[in-house]
């Protein structure tokens, strides 16, 4: 139960940090993943996930008023859920159903704007006056509901992720290299959507030519 | 215009500060038009010197609609205590901040989102593939990343405050848009390097590459011909998969 506690409470506060609060990229996946692993003491599971889910998440930025999977709940539910028996099972029904929460996230994060729009003083007059207490409060109030929403999602995630692994990761067939390679595939989608934000294929195919050439190598040598 | 107002130091810092949960109260109605007031807050405090009306006044001008890209709202809140300090007419501080807010949206976009992020998470992901530490891909990110965010959320917030209204000058002057492209030229080169590393390191794509290699190669494709549309049906397909797999091996 205080496991539970302290994992909704760090996913309450990695999803502040995605838009509400510094946007200091702690809530990136590479970054939550390593740090979620870290405390439930399977950092190199914890790095895999973040990894894997950081490469699908390449393209989902919060632009705007954009709905976008949140990346930040998605990964510390993937974790908590697959750290306990760390089996390629749970590596991957915990990453499944960290995408499945990180669409919930997208959705509760529009719900939180609209929410916010009734919270928020609006203006009715260019000249008129608001008082300054008005605009504090609504500030504040807006931090610590998308505190709140993080983390009553990550704890929900994290119950239902922990069940479906328990249930399901034992009949779970392929090993560990195999089940890498399943979830990398949805990820790889991300590299060839990023060539557009990039510039395009054929503006950028000299550039992306010599990256694979020198990965190729690299991965080969190391 | 009424006569210029100092505006202390201390209050500069705390509006810089606040600028970092401008979308706090992010919301349909007014955006990060709240979050501006917040952030505004100090500088309007110190220039009203205890006149209450005149504050409520200046909070209800600047908790209007607005938005721009989050680090670069730092040149609007910068300009715009400028404006305010220096008793510039309401209308023309309305006017130029309704002028700004596309820019800034846009340049943000294009520099920060869709470049710089990518990138410096492109680096710290080609170092986890080929077998870095946890530690080292993760601070590698954070550090690097946090270097260009921060410098420039304080660049834009010093350039405003410097240049008032004439921001635009500066922003011009800074060539942000070819920075931006520049990044986008190593990012192209990190990507092509993590796919290249996917395949042939051994925490990418494993044994049989015969069967993984054309899918990830199909997978590349469909990205790049169906771009963010394809983004939900492969993370879908994914979980689909996941779920087929086990259930089949659970019916009897």
């Amino acid at each position: 139960m205080g496991e539970l506690a302290v994992l909704a409470l760090v996913g309450g506060l990695l999803a502040m940090d995605g838009t509400a609060v510094g946007q200091f990229m702690v809530s990136r996946p590479l970054v939550a993943g390593t740090l979620t692993g870290w405390m439930l003491g399977a950092p190199e599971l914890g790095f895999l996930i973040g990894t894997i889910l950081e490469i699908y998440l390449l393209v989902e930025f919060p632009v705007g008023g954009a709905r976008f999977p949140e990346g930040s709940t998605a990964t510390v539910i993937a974790v908590a859920s697959a750290a306990d028996p760390g089996t390629a099972g749970a590596l991957a029904l915990g990453l499944a159903t960290g995408l499945v929460f990180g669409q919930v996230g997208g959705v509760s994060v529009t719900a939180m704007r609209m929410l916010n729009a009734r919270v928020v003083p609006v203006p009715r007059a260019p000249e008129g006056s608001l008082a300054p207490g008005a605009i504090v409060r609504a500030h504040l109030a807006g931090i610590v509901l998308d505190f709140a929403r993080g983390a009553g999602i990550t704890l929900v995630g994290v119950v239902a992720g922990r069940f479906a692994v328990a249930r399901l990761a034992p009949a779970w067939p392929l090993h560990l290299p195999d089940t890498r390679s399943l979830l990398l595939l949805g990820g790889v989608v991300s590299l060839g959507i990023l060539v557009r934000s990039f510039g395009g294929l054929r503006r950028r195919l000299g550039l992306l030519g010599a990256g694979a050439g020198a990965g190729l190598l690299l991965g080969w040598l190391l | 215009m009424t006569p210029p107002t100092r505006v202390p130091r201390g209050a500069l810092v705390a509006t810089f500060l606040r600028s970092f949960s401008i979308q706090g109260s992010w919301n349909y109605h007014t955006l990060v038009g709240n979050g501006f007031a917040f952030a505004l807050l100090p500088v309007l405090k110190a220039i009203a010197r205890g006149d209450d009306r005149e504050l409520e006044r200046g909070l209800c001008r600047h908790a209007e609609l607005f938005n721009a890209h989050p680090y670069l709202s730092a040149v609007a809140l910068g300009a715009t205590a400028r404006l305010e300090a220096d008793g510039e007419d309401p209308e023309v501080i309305r006017r130029f901040k309704a002028a700004i807010r596309g820019p800034l949206g846009a340049l943000g976009d294009a520099l920060v989102w869709a470049a710089w992020l990518p990138v410096t998470l492109l680096l710290a992901l080609v170092f986890a593939f080929l077998g870095a530490a946890p530690w080292v891909s993760v601070l590698l990110f954070l550090v690097l990343y946090n270097i260009g965010h921060v410098g420039l959320r304080f660049w834009g917030f010093r350039a405003g405050l410097a240049a008032g209204k004439d921001v635009g000058l500066r922003l011009r002057a800074a060539h942000l848009g070819p920075a931006a492209d520049r990044i986008a030229r190593w990012g192209a080169v990190l990507l092509g390097a993590l796919a290249g590393v996917l395949v042939s390191g051994e925490r990418g794509f494993g044994a049989p590459l015969w069967l993984w290699g054309p899918l990830a190669v199909g997978a590349f494709v469909a990205g790049l011909a169906g771009g963010q549309r394809a983004w939900r049906p492969a993370a879908f397909s994914v979980v689909a998969a996941v779920g087929f797999i086990t259930l089949s091996r659970m019916m009897p």
